[in-house]
């Protein structure tokens, strides 16, 4: 049976009773690495669970599922994914590749960024469509998520904004040479991200388009760490944003859309300064005469 | 020769408009290297400072050594025009009549293997002296170069090289001369007229004549003229102008001495150019060879020829040889040609601007480049690499089109890879020094204005071969040379003592700058390759890296081809690959370029750069393509402006864009290594027919999309009929009509076919063109020799490729042996791989 386990946000201790037990008797345990990452390490996990685990990076969960799926039909094996299995991250093709083989599968829960974000006060009911916000190279830099942000904006609706992060990518040089050399972790920071937006939207205004539901004082708020102990939250307007530290990874972003009076109180408490204060009292007073 | 200091030099050099810069051009053995000795013998400018310990005798040594290094040099002439003559120059001429001209001449070698360095040449000047042997005719080389140059849109004169051997040796009648004459230069005509556009900026560069743009004479025996000459002789006798006398010494005008008219019959008179300059040319000759000396003497009293007592002491070919040197001077014939018919600078940069300049015809640098100004922004061209007496340091040799060079000067270094605005392959570094390259003079100078050729100190380590040097902060780069030949040979190098790799690494990088066109790679075994034209070309390379560049002893591999790889068919599913996270689908088909595209795309007639309206159109006329399909081409490959096309011919799909980059950089990379054995592919294009992405950008990132592309684009090509296509070479045979047949065996061998077997004009000697495979081509020399009696030397030039009869998919047929084989030698796995490595299953 292969088990898809759910490891929560923060750190070892998050997993479920359900997830350990199953950990405890898998006969192997892989941890999926490359689209997520906890507060701490593998090893930290090791002694937490009394066992070893295996780390599974891009290459051995997309090309090379067969290793992991050994066995499987007799043994358990587990697959430890961080936040939720089918969260953020979708294994649909690993489960679609294990029903072929005749593999039976299970899922054990847990939280994921998806439904963490709450913690910033805006309600999930009021959320659109999920964007991920990437790394731009000298020649690829992809708009899609704007028109996606701005399309969710403009029916009322927040967006979470999911940063890139690479761990473990080769560069495209020695990808072509087929070269096993991986460049160092990189993680989007919320400031990055900010400015990508805010470049965007200075082009669009340059291309002379009209009506950009975004601009450079539009409310954001960066999440950096949920569900750990160092979690931060930041309310500012994107050009703020694009200055402010959140520390170390992994970050992400959120755009607000109609906001009710209620989620506006809880935004002002992570506020970065007074003027930010401001402008949310101006929008909430606006709401109350509208 | 004149000495000058280097002030005096610099003051010429200011004069844009009294300087030409010009290369000349010929087969190999026309005779062109006598000729510029003459030149330079007339002309050649020393330095002051060097006059006192050089000797002209030494000039004809380092000329001897060239022909060993087959390296091309520029030399420095200068000319003073008599006041009279100015009125002959038709371009923009100088105001005041400044009669002192400035010739930078660059001699390249003749044979084919060594073209690059003709191309390197003609990028700098603006002029070329075409030289052909008059016995002889146009051959291979001759047309090779000549195409070259009208496409670099140099403007070419005509000289007809040789005349005493059609004299003396082969005693070809008057009237005969004059039609080898015509033949030639209506076959010259017909190469410029094939490769000259319809709207070509030169006007009509046509050589002729009566224009003047042809000469005649020996440059062995240092005579030479041009139809002005004569006419000026005349003018008296007829009392026409010389312009209308000029007109009928050639062609079909024919005088009738007792009527004192022209007539256009030849039954009513003597051809004007058989009997008022063959005539006279053959009266010397013969009383030189067979009358007696008195006879031989008055004739040149008669002729107004001063002869020293010393002189008249001479017998017989000496006597005649000094005769005619003194009579029709070659160096004032040849120099007042290209003073007069060749452009300067100023009139040249005008309509070579837009071929030369990358960037707008509009910006700064391309508005200096035009006006030639020597105020303007710097933009110069460095066409190769001189090696200097400091080992492993070299000058780059280039030509000021704008601004003035200094040394000092703060400049930008923009190699051939730099895009504008791009930090890639761009060093900001000042120049170290700037400096005349007179043959093999160095000479330092404080700055070089535009208009002229010169070399520079401390820029060698930023550029591998070529590039572009501006002060000009957006400057683009000036075009990449194209050389007609192509690396299609190579071996790989390895050195005998392990210790010395460093030493062989170092060596091969000094070979590559120093050698305009050859590469120097590395395999993925690890193996050290060396690419060239040909046999010879790779010679002398080994040489120069053992004995220059490396000093170390190499072992060497026989020598291999390049192949390539291509499809026959179209593809016969549409073929699907996914992403490795399985969310993104590429729909793909593969299918041949029409006949005569590659090409297209090789020449520069469809290029990446063109506008993309205007391509379509070309392309929809030329070769019947779909317009509509033609204006959404993604992408040349392999290096970004290969004979491979990435289309898109998809409907409404979305974000498609976002992807375009992963899918050019997926088609590079499979056009550069192709699915048989990794060559690269020509003359195919793909189709990007479909695709279907994952909804969020993050999961299609080039991580996902570059190998999905490489893996579909792979199963394009192996369900299209792939097949394997090898270089040949055209293969020119000069020999007596005895050693033919030996040659037919000969080729009949090696899978050559012979197209052509003609006796060269009125000559014993006749003339065999045959295609031979690049492949059958190495110890082929010396088999001819052999075979021949040491009759026949072939001259072989790349030509084209061809697709290599058989399915490459069978280990057991030709095509098949050569993947068997190539795949070996790269340490890859043995046999192509299968489909389904590339193919996945809805």
């Amino acid at each position: 049976m292969l088990f898809l386990v759910g490891l929560g946000l923060g750190d070892a201790k998050d997993i479920t009773v359900k997830g350990l037990e199953i950990v405890k008797k898998a006969k192997r345990v892989y941890l999926e690495a490359y689209t997520s990452i906890l507060t701490v390490g593998k090893d930290a996990l090791e002694e937490f669970y009394g066992r070893d685990v295996i780390l599974a990076d891009r290459d051995m969960v997309e090309v090379d599922s067969d290793s992991i799926l050994q066995d499987s039909k007799t043994e358990d094996i587990a697959f430890l994914v961080v936040g939720d299995p089918f969260g953020a991250t979708t294994h649909t093709d690993l489960v679609l590749r294990a029903r072929k083989k005749g593999i039976q599968y299970r899922v054990v829960h847990n939280a994921s960024i998806l439904n963490a974000v709450g913690c910033c006060g805006l309600q999930l009911y009021n959320f659109g469509e999920t964007v991920s916000i990437v790394f731009w190279t000298d020649t690829w830099r992809p708009h899609s998520f704007y028109d996606k942000i701005a399309a969710n904006k403009s029916r009322g609706m927040h967006t979470l904004c999911l940063l890139d992060i690479k761990v473990k990518e080769q560069s495209i040089e020695n990808l072509m040479r087929g070269k096993k050399v991986y460049e160092p972790p990189r993680y989007l920071t919320a400031s990055l991200a900010a400015e990508q937006l805010v470049e965007i939207i200075k082009q669009k205004r340059e291309e002379g388009e009209k009506d950009i539901e975004l601009a450079e004082d539009s409310l954001c708020v960066g999440l950096a760490r949920v569900g750990a102990d160092t979690q931060t939250l930041l309310t500012c307007t994107l050009e703020q944003m694009t200055s402010v530290d959140l520390g170390p990874p992994l970050h992400s972003l959120v755009i607000p859309g109609y906001m009710h009076p209620l989620e506006m109180e809880m935004l002002k408490q992570f506020a970065l300064n007074d003027s930010v204060i401001e402008m949310i009292e101006t929008l909430e007073r606006k709401s109350e005469h509208s | 020769m004149v000495n000058f200091t280097t002030d005096q030099i610099r003051t010429i050099m200011d004069n844009k408009l009294n300087i030409r810069n010009m290369s000349v051009i010929a087969h190999v053995d026309h005779g062109k290297s006598t000729l510029t000795d003459s030149l330079v013998g007339k002309a050649g400018i020393i330095a002051a400072a060097k006059a006192g310990e050089t000797r002209f005798t030494d000039t004809r040594k380092d000329e001897q050594e060239r022909c060993i290094t087959i390296k091309s040099t520029a030399i420095s002439l200068y000319y003073e025009l008599s006041k009279d003559d100015l009125q002959y120059i038709k371009q923009d001429r100088d105001p005041e009549g400044n009669p002192h001209f400035l010739i930078n001449l660059i001699d390249s070698p003749g044979h084919v293997d060594f073209s690059s360095e003709v191309t390197a040449a003609l990028r700098v000047t603006d002029g070329a002296l075409v030289v052909v042997d008059c016995v002889s005719g146009v051959c291979v080389q001759t047309e090779t170069v000549l195409r070259q140059a009208i496409a670099e849109r140099i403007k070419p004169v005509l000289f007809m090289n040789k005349m005493d051997l059609a004299l003396l040796t082969l005693q070809i009648e008057k009237e005969d001369l004059y039609q080898t004459f015509q033949r030639i230069i209506e076959s010259i005509n017909v190469i410029i007229a094939t490769y000259s556009h319809e709207s070509n900026p030169m006007g009509n560069i046509d050589v002729d004549p009566k224009k003047g743009t042809v000469g005649f004479g020996s440059g062995l025996h240092g005579w030479a003229f041009t139809l002005k000459d004569f006419a000026k002789m005349y003018v008296k006798k007829f009392g026409i102008s010389e312009e209308k006398l000029t007109k009928r010494l050639w062609g079909d005008n024919f005088y009738n001495s007792k009527e004192k008219k022209w007539y256009k019959e030849s039954s009513l008179g003597e051809r004007g150019f058989t009997q008022y300059i063959l005539s006279p040319i053959y009266q010397i000759f013969d009383t030189c060879m067979k009358a007696t000396k008195e006879d031989a003497l008055k004739f040149a009293e008669k002729l107004g020829v001063k002869l020293t007592v010393e002189e008249k002491d001479l017998e017989q070919k000496q006597l005649l040889k000094t005769m005619m040197r003194k009579w029709l001077p070659a160096g004032d014939a040849l120099l007042q040609m290209i003073v007069f018919h060749l452009p300067s600078p100023v009139t040249a940069q005008k309509y070579r601007c837009e071929m030369l300049y990358e960037g707008p015809m509009d910006d700064k640098c391309a508005l200096a480049v035009k006006a030639c100004d020597p105020n303007g922004e710097l933009m110069m061209y460095i066409s190769k690499m001189v090696p200097t007496s400091d080992k492993g340091r070299f000058y780059a040799f280039g030509r000021v089109f704008s601004g003035t060079v200094k040394t000092g000067q703060k400049v930008r270094i923009m190699g051939p890879n730099y895009v504008p605005g791009k930090k890639e392959d761009l060093y900001e570094k000042s120049i170290q020094r700037t400096i005349l390259m007179m043959g093999r003079y160095v000479e330092p100078i404080e700055d070089v204005p535009c208009g002229n050729i010169c070399g520079l100190v401390g820029v060698d380590q930023y550029l591998i071969k070529t590039g572009t040097i501006s002060t000009f902060k957006d400057a683009h780069n000036m075009r990449v040379m194209k050389f007609s030949v192509s690396p299609v040979v190579r071996v790989a190098v390895e050195c005998v003592n392990p210790s010395d790799l460093p030493k062989l690494v170092e060596g091969l990088k000094r070979l590559a700058k120093s050698d305009p066109m050859v590469q120097c790679t590395i395999e993925e075994s690890g193996e050290h390759i060396i690419a060239g034209a040909g046999e010879l070309h790779l010679e002398i390379c080994l040489k120069d890296l053992e004995e220059d560049h490396a000093c170390i002893p190499i072992k060497k591999s026989d020598p291999v081809v390049s192949y390539r790889e291509t499809v026959s068919e179209e593809s016969n599913i549409m073929c699907l690959s996914k992403s490795p996270n399985k969310h993104n689908r590429l729909y793909m088909k593969a299918r041949p370029l029409p006949e005569g595209c590659p090409e297209a795309i090789d020449n520069g007639d469809v290029t990446p750069r063109q506008e993309m309206k205007e391509r379509a159109k070309y392309l929809a006329e030329k070769f019947d393509m779909d317009v509509g399909e033609c204006r959404k081409i993604w992408c040349f490959g392999p290096e970004g402006m290969g004979p491979n096309l990435l289309m898109d011919v998809t409907k409404g799909v979305q974000y498609l864009n976002e992807i375009k980059d992963s899918c050019v950089a997926g088609f590079q990379w499979a056009t550069k290594e192709g699915v048989l054995c990794e060559e690269n592919v020509r003359g195919v294009r793909f189709d990007l027919h479909d695709v279907t992405l994952h909804t969020d950008a993050i999961h299609r990132g080039g991580g996902q999309i570059i190998p999905t592309a490489r893996r579909c684009l792979y199963a394009c090509m192996l369900t299209a009929e792939p097949r394997i296509m090898e270089p040949v070479y055209l293969v020119e045979i000069q020999c007596p009509e005895v050693a033919v047949g030996g040659i037919f065996t000969c080729l009949n061998k090696r899978r050559g076919v012979v197209f052509e077997n003609n006796q060269i004009g009125h000559t014993p000697q006749f003339l065999v063109k045959a295609y031979l495979p690049v492949n059958e081509s190495f110890g082929f020399t010396g088999d001819l020799r052999s075979h021949t009696g040491g009759q026949a030397f072939p001259q072989c030039v790349f030509d084209h490729w061809q697709i290599l009869p058989g399915n490459p998919m069978e280990a057991s047929s030709k095509p098949g042996e050569v993947v068997t084989t190539t795949r070996k030698r790269k340490g890859l796995k043995e046999g192509i791989p299968s489909l389904d490595n590339y193919l996945d299953k809805l």
